[in-house]
């Protein structure tokens, strides 16, 4: 072997380099850790979390014309809804709309049939329930969304 | 009572020799319950140090930044449920970890904190402990055979292979260190000019002592030979205690967990304490012979150390040392103040922050303290001993966050065929210079 | 040794044979284990500590993709191709568009291309990120996986802007792309591979020369080129090998012939080549990274596609170079809505079949190194 690979064998150089590496790392800046629930993280705004139906912000209606769309593109099957025509406006309405969230893979294709900006993917992710029946979540869950509880301590 | 005490102080001896039982016992219990705080210490140290390695944070929900996790896992690991394997050999996995523990306990009747601050100095003290030490190898083939389950066999009798070879290199490294002590020369390359004379000593007491008469650390002696006989050593009680890189036997990746598999709560605790306090044993050898024991940098040397007020009636400088530990406790309380102030005010933290600000108090109350004269002129050689022992301890947790592992065939190469001639030369250079100059 | 069924193994043995004369040991690395990187059941045939043969007992994780995708129509099944190579869910998901597109005779406009390209590679180093940091820990390097997953944060979190999902990305569509890039988007990718280069001499500087890294990787699970070509395995195994196959250069897809970027090719085949040839392969994506950001055109990101994807009937085999190796997709198409059938040809599925021949002849803490440097995702051995 050559002298300075010998060298660098016996003094143990590569050693020392990498204890250099992990030694820098204790930098405190250089700590990734979020330390939730005190820091929470900042989500994306495209980011596919919970179903939400958005009502239209001065009247109250919702926005959903009953098109069935989001159900039909459901790779799952997991949107249900009902609808009637009303006499007056001869505009369909929603009546019911129930969501299953058991095998939902949040993959934002009902989002993507939505020609009004009804059915939206927001940016909950706090949503873990102690039973199932939560998991099929009515109109009027979808309208106020998750309302998770809030610990004090 | 008073006068019993202070005539104790002054004694020249340690109670051991000195034949005082009740004084044994209670440095016994102290070195005892010593041993188990830095054990204790060693824990949350090792995963909040590997953690800051590991760019994580560690442990901090449990007391602020994670200070009550030790004791945390002590009360889960105390509640456990006791399972002992079907078919297993009951006394033989009863006695095993308890085998192992007396072993790394045992190890502490002769390290020397002090000139006198010892259970007792033997004179075969450094023959003894890697004696004692050895003997903890019987408990991890006791630990895997007991478990009547092929992983554990497996890792014990790799485990015990692994650590019988590195005793030797060890042991050789450790005889070149005691060679120095029979040259009581001065300086870096001095020897006596008459060597019949003079003795060398197998005693830990006595090895310090000699390295304070030379002037200078075994480390530095000879140099480069000090440093290797150093080295080799450092790497085999690595590789003795089963720490990385040399934990093949407890991998997880392929050996789920060694000899101690079968073992949960408690019985699994006793190994681990056993663990922790062989390496704390092993750091004191490496420190007390090569590192010069409690010796400060650059002592004055002012003949043979056996009065301790005597040897601390220094200048200035030795003045300076001595607040050194009342400087890091206040050091310390520093950072729990910088801690204190920088916790998040939310109401969910206030009795974390509490906590932390009143162990800083604690710490500030304690350098205080430390300041009081009688009590600075005696801990210095406690001090600079647990100072020494601690940046072991933080190197073995600085290797474990750095190196790969090495394979079983591997390690026992690095064994036999590198660390065992290297130890063998060095001893053979260390007698032919303490001859030849 | 025979195969009393999936699950057991029978060792035969002679008459008066007893337990201490046998010299064989099998060994189970069950499905449930640290470092088979997935429910992966690898049963070893042992003499002592040599490995004299393996056995892989797969489908733990088998999640009938190819079934569901008969019950889908083309746009419904394209969430699902993520799930199966679940560390580089972009890739899949290009595969799988590329494939439908030749069906459908439609090209993505050069802008989506670009996109798809940048996409692409930066889960490239998602993907490596992942296979260096466990491989890593496989060995004993506590460290970088820490460092590594660091940085694949960084990344996730810009697909996360960009698609809304860090793991399963759902990023392209049939024709193109359907997200738009978002306000910054090259100022950050440009700004990750900035801060990317420096911490790849990072990885470097802590394994690359480090004796006891070298000596757990280096003539390690060899396995030669002529090797290689007779199993089918393809990828940064196939290159460590010596052999020079890379699809972006031998069959350019989605505008890859238009990026300047070198093949690291290893000379010995062992664990340390392939090794460095993933880290050189991290250095030539972040190149290809830079260069499509530089060059992002405008226009439209969506090709004319039709509401009801109907393709003609045919069928289509088309294969990416996924970060694992050669992924493909092999569509049948009956006229219909959905398809007839779809074939995916897994890399790691097939880079696993050498583990046999990698393996023969070494020691057991080796195979869980050959493993980790397969670099296999049991989502796509099983789907």
């Amino acid at each position: 072997m050559s002298l300075g690979p010998l060298l660098r064998k016996i003094f143990f150089v590569d050693l020392f380099k990498g204890m250099a590496v992990t030694f820098k790392a204790q930098h405190p800046d250089a700590c990734m850790t979020e330390q939730y629930p005190l820091e929470r993280p900042v989500i994306a705004e495209r980011y596919r979390g919970l179903h939400r139906l958005n009502v239209d912000p001065d009247t109250g209606q919702s926005l959903c014309i009953a098109c069935d769309l989001c159900a039909l593109a459901c790779p799952e099957k997991l949107i249900s809804m009902t609808s009637e025509r009303d006499p007056n406006t001869k505009k369909k309405v929603m009546l019911t709309y129930n969501l299953d969230l058991s095998r939902c893979m949040f993959c934002g294709l009902c989002e993507d049939a939505c020609p009004t900006d009804c059915l939206e993917l927001s940016q909950d992710y706090e949503y873990a329930l102690y039973s199932r029946d939560g998991l099929v979540l009515d109109r009027e869950r979808l309208e106020k969304g998750p309302e998770p509880t809030v610990y004090l301590r | 009572m008073l006068e019993y005490l202070r005539s104790y102080m002054s004694q020249p001896v340690t109670p051991g020799e000195a034949g005082n039982f009740l004084w044994a016992t209670i440095y016994i219990l102290l070195v005892v319950a010593g041993v188990s705080l830095a054990v204790l210490f060693m824990n949350w140290a090792e995963r909040k140090a590997l953690a800051h390695m590991q760019i994580r944070l560690g442990p901090m929900r449990v007391g602020p930044h994670g200070l009550l996790q030790p004791i945390a896992d002590a009360v889960k690991l105390l509640t456990k449920e006791d399972i002992v394997p079907v078919g297993a050999d009951k006394l033989v996995f009863y006695l095993a970890p308890v085998l192992v523990v007396i072993t790394a306990w045992t190890v502490f009747l002769v390290v020397p904190f002090g000139p006198t601050y010892a259970v007792t100095d033997m004179n075969i003290g450094i023959l003894f402990m890697l004696g004692v030490s050895s003997l903890g190898v019987l408990g991890i083939v006791m630990a895997g055979w007991a478990s009547n389950s092929h992983y554990p066999l497996l890792g014990s009798l790799r485990s015990s292979a692994q650590m019988v070879s590195y005793e030797v290199a060890m042991g050789l490294a450790i005889v070149s260190a005691v060679m120095m002590t029979a040259l009581d020369g001065h300086g870096l390359y001095g020897v006596a000019a008459n060597h019949l004379e003079t003795s060398g000593t197998l005693s830990m007491i006595g090895i310090v002592n000699s390295q304070a008469e030379q002037g200078t650390w075994f480390i530095f002696k000879f140099f480069p030979l000090g440093l290797i006989a150093f080295v080799v050593f450092a790497i085999a009680m690595i590789a003795e205690t089963n720490r990385a890189p040399f934990d093949l036997p407890e991998a997880e990746s392929e050996l789920v967990a060694g000899f101690h598999t079968e073992y949960s709560g408690f019985r699994w605790s006793l190994f681990f304490l056993a663990e922790y306090s062989a390496m704390v044993a092993v750091s004191s050898i490496a420190v007390t012979l090569w590192l010069g024991g409690w010796l400060r940098p650059f002592a004055s040397v002012h003949g043979p150390q056996i009065t301790i007020p005597g040897y601390w009636q220094g200048g200035a400088l030795d003045f300076a040392f001595s607040l050194l530990p009342a400087l890091t406790f206040f050091l310390l309380a520093g950072f729990c103040f910088i801690g204190f102030v920088r916790m998040p005010k939310l109401p969910a933290l206030r009795l974390q922050t509490l906590g932390l600000g009143a162990f800083g108090a604690v710490l500030a109350l304690v350098a205080l303290f430390l300041l009081v004269p009688a009590v600075r002129d005696r801990v210095q050689p406690i001090y600079w001993f647990v100072v020494k022992v601690s940046v072991f301890m933080y190197l073995y947790i600085w290797y474990r966050g750095t190196f790969p592992r090495y394979r079983f065939d591997q390690l026992m190469k690095v064994g036999w065929k590198v660390l065992l001639p290297i130890a063998i030369g060095v001893l053979v250079a260390t007698a032919v210079l303490g001859v030849a100059l | 040794m025979t195969k009393g069924n999936a699950y057991t193994y029978h060792i035969e043995r002679k008459a008066d044979e007893t337990f201490l004369d046998s010299t064989e040991l099998i060994l189970n690395m069950g499905p449930q284990h640290p470092s088979t990187h997935g429910v992966l059941r690898v049963v070893l045939k042992l003499d002592g500590e040599k490995v004299l043969g393996t056995d892989c007992v797969i489908g733990y994780l088998h999640r009938g993709v190819e079934k569901i995708a008969e019950n889908r129509t083309y746009a419904m099944f394209n969430p699902y191709v993520d799930r199966m190579d679940y560390t580089a869910a972009v890739s899949n998901g290009l595969g799988y568009c590329l494939a439908v597109e030749k069906l459908l005779n439609v090209e993505a406009p050069p802008r989506a291309q670009f996109i798809r390209v940048i996409l692409t590679e930066l889960n490239r180093l998602a993907s490596h990120q992942v296979w260096l940091g466990t491989h890593a820990l496989d060995i004993g390097a506590l460290t970088p996986l820490f460092y590594a997953f660091r940085d694949r944060e960084e990344i996730l979190k810009i697909f996360e802007k960009y698609c809304g999902a860090r793991l399963t990305t759902h990023a392209f569509r049939i024709g193109g792309c359907i997200y738009e890039a978002y306000e910054g988007f090259e100022k950050e990718v440009t700004d990750f591979c900035n801060k990317f280069e420096p911490k790849i001499d990072e990885y470097e500087e802590l394994l690359t020369t480090n004796r006891i890294w070298v000596e757990r990787t280096k003539g390690v699970g060899i396995l030669s080129g002529q090797e290689c070509i007779e199993l089918g395995v393809t990828g940064p195994v196939l290159r460590a090998s010596g052999v020079k196959w890379d699809l972006r250069k031998a069959q350019p897809y989605s505008g890859y012939d238009k990026f300047d970027f070198d093949i690291p090719v290893g000379a010995n085949g062992d664990t340390y080549d392939r090794y460095l040839v993933r880290i050189a392969e991290l250095r030539q994506s972040v190149r290809i990274i830079r260069q499509a950001v530089a060059g992002i055109p405008e226009g439209p990101i969506m090709a004319k596609v039709p509401k009801v994807i109907k393709p003609p009937a045919g069928e289509v085999y088309v294969s990416i170079e996924a970060p694992k190796g050669e992924l493909g997709y092999f569509i049948v198409s009956d006229g219909s809505t959905q398809p007839y059938r779809v074939r995916v040809r897994p890399p790691s599925f097939v880079n696993l079949q050498a583990l046999d021949k990698m393996v023969r002849g070494q020691l057991v803490a080796d195979v869980v190194a050959v493993i980790g440097t397969l670099d296999i995702v049991l989502g796509e051995v099983d789907r």
